[in-house]
């Protein structure tokens, strides 16, 4: 049995002749790894003929760290910090993913209020990330005003976690069996403060960009992601449900307190960047009405169901786990034996390295402006990409 | 007038009709240097996030320290922030990207990842132990990340730098502080081999036995044992 391999030596040599009736040469242009769409450091080797995008090969390893390797070193709680540094946007998902993932192998119970804290300290940061999605899209698409506005949102989100957790962005804050503190004596009041500020700046949010009329001449139509593609490249969270395909895990295999909340999984209809715009914007509603329901109901009880300290023992053969993300489904498969107190191997399936590769279809035909939209609709966080 | 003349360092001598400025070129040179340093945006990983992007939005606002224009080109940049890990296969585009940064330029490494490689400095095979290897470094801002706060400081500690002329790259000038002295019978070489041991052996992982094996073994170790663990 063979495997063609299509090399970069392949592609350069051309296949056919341009499409236009001007006598044009087909060239590369690199995009990266320093470059402002990057949000990071990735590569995107564009072949062009004019303008128009004929193929975008995506180079990712910039930012390869090692993390699944070194997690073999660590036991099964000290492998939690490196998930704050995977998609640092949603650093206590992806501790919750590896927490859940330990607590299901090893038996471990948690409690209503462990469970509660996580599912709101979740919708808070799924809140902040698309805050922050939603001003640096405004500032690749040429107007800076909206990152203005995104990051003022952002602050106040991470003042509460400041309070709670001590960190603004690597958290380390879910834990195996239970959580790193207790909440801070102010959480649900200041929350609250925080959501009744929130909630009207959505919309203002909708007459600031949504309205805009270059917005949404750039997003409108362009990059059209079909629902079968997207099952078939692996895509998931937004922009598989701006496709139209309602997969949520929060709705369709609920974990913390999300089968108690009320709350709807909005879906696009085409697929194209509009759709994953309107996608975004209506799960921070979405995210605020969970929130809501959830915060004046937060039970008493102790943070953590195991000591600090204690040994937490997994049981030898492999074990998955997965959580919704804000940028899709992060599955976390443990191979543990071996070792007494640390993982066999650890491997995640992370959400952006399969949106990634979204990209080589949706440019492919469109202009070299159109990749700006297209990247920063699919919302990438590099460093997640590499790991 | 009397706002630049509490800012800026020089005399002003009074005439008739007026007052005349007396400095020096390179005091002048130095403090409008200090005052508009143009960032290059150039972030790898977290760090980017806080030092970037918040610094520069709203709330935090970089523009009160005059250096909020971020530059997408190193051509058009004078301070580069490093902000991430810097890992073995983007070490070259770094150096690079400092290369095409036009004189007078200064490095700021942000975060333990780019001070020394941070959390991924052991048991990894990928990470660069400190940007300091790749380009000079003028400030170090510790932190994982760094709160914004921090970074201010460090910002202005290379204004500070800036406005006396120091860099990494006048060393005479610079004056830098000695913050510890080594303890006796150990010299500076055993430390470099020590640790140039451990990384050449971190390089191949022994996937079974790494955990156990601890590099760190050497004449400091003893040291440690025999003059800090004393009863």
């Amino acid at each position: 049995m063979t495997v063609n391999v299509k090399t970069l030596n392949d592609i350069i040599a051309p296949p056919g002749a341009a499409a236009s009736a001007l006598a044009t040469e087909e060239y590369f242009v690199n995009m990266g790894p320093q470059h402002p769409i990057a949000h990071g450091s990735l590569r995107l080797v564009v072949r062009l003929d004019g303008e128009t995008v004929r193929e975008v090969i995506p180079v990712p390893g910039f930012v390869h760290r090692g993390i699944e390797k070194m997690a073999e070193h660590l036991s099964w709680r000290q492998l939690i910090h490196l998930t704050d540094r995977t998609d640092y946007l949603s650093a206590l998902m992806n501790n919750w993913a590896v927490a859940r993932t330990i607590e299901q192998a090893a038996g471990l119970a948690t409690n209503d209020r462990i469970e509660t804290v996580r599912t709101i300290v979740a919708e808070l940061q799924r809140l902040q990330s698309h805050a922050l999605w939603w001003g640096v899209l405004g500032m690749d698409l040429g107007a800076f005003t909206p990152f203005l506005y995104g990051f003022r949102e952002r602050e106040v989100i991470s003042e509460i976690f400041e309070d709670t957790i001590g960190a603004r962005l690597t958290m380390n804050y879910i834990q195996p069996g239970g959580l790193m503190y207790d909440i801070h004596p102010d959480f649900a009041q200041k929350t609250k403060r925080v959501l009744a500020y929130l909630k009207p700046k959505i919309d203002e949010y909708g007459t600031l960009l949504s309205g805009n009329v270059i917005l949404q001449e750039r997003l409108r139509n362009i990059g059209v992601l079909p629902a079968a593609r997207a099952i078939a490249l692996g895509c998931t969270g937004p922009v598989l449900r701006a496709s139209g395909v309602p997969c949520d895990l929060r709705k369709v295999e609920p974990y913390g307190v999300y089968a108690s909340a009320e709350f709807d999984v909005p879906v696009g209809s085409k697929g194209d960047c509009w759709d994953r715009y309107c996608v975004r914007i209506e799960e921070m509603r979405q995210s605020i009405r969970i929130v809501e329901q959830l915060i004046d109901h937060i039970p008493e009880g102790p943070h953590t169901t195991v000591k600090f300290g204690a040994r937490i023992k997994v049981p030898e053969g492999i074990h998955y786990g997965q959580i919704e993300t804000a940028r899709g489904i992060l599955g976390v498969t443990i191979v543990a034996g071996g070792k007494a107190d640390a993982p066999y191997r650890l491997h995640f399936r992370s959400p952006n390295f399969n949106n990634l590769w979204a990209v080589t279809e949706l440019a492919r035909g469109w202009r070299i402006a159109d990749i700006i939209a297209i990247q920063s609709t699919l919302d990438l966080v590099v460093p997640d990409i590499d790991r | 007038m009397a706002l630049i003349i509490d800012t800026l360092p020089g005399l002003a001598e009074k005439i008739p009709g007026g007052q005349v400025l007396v400095t020096s070129l390179d005091w002048l040179l130095n403090w409008s240097r200090a005052n508009s340093l143009w960032p290059l945006s150039f972030g790898t990983k977290c760090c980017a996030i806080e030092m970037l992007m918040a610094t520069g939005a709203s709330h935090q606002d970089l523009s009160r320290f005059g250096a909020e224009v971020a530059r997408n080109t190193p051509r058009q940049a004078d301070v580069m922030v490093i902000a991430g890990a810097i890992v073995k296969k983007m070490a070259p585009r770094m150096r690079m990207l400092y290369e095409q940064m036009a004189e007078p330029r200064w490095v700021m490494a942000t975060g333990s990842c780019a001070i020394s490689g941070g959390p991924f400095m052991y048991n990894s095979y990928h990470i660069v132990r400190g940007a300091d290897e790749v380009v000079p470094v003028d400030v170090y801002v510790p932190g994982c990340p760094p709160r914004p706060e921090a970074f201010f400081w460090g910002l202005l500690t290379l204004q500070r730098m800036i406005r006396r002329g120091e860099t990494v790259r006048a060393p005479g000038v610079r004056r830098k502080p000695v913050l510890s002295a080594l303890p006796q019978g150990i010299a500076v070489q055993d430390i470099r081999a020590e640790i140039h041991a451990a990384l050449e052996a971190e390089n191949v992982v022994d996937v079974e036995n790494a955990a156990a094996a601890s590099p760190w073994h050497g004449k400091l170790r003893q040291w440690m044992a025999t003059n800090l663990y004393k009863p």
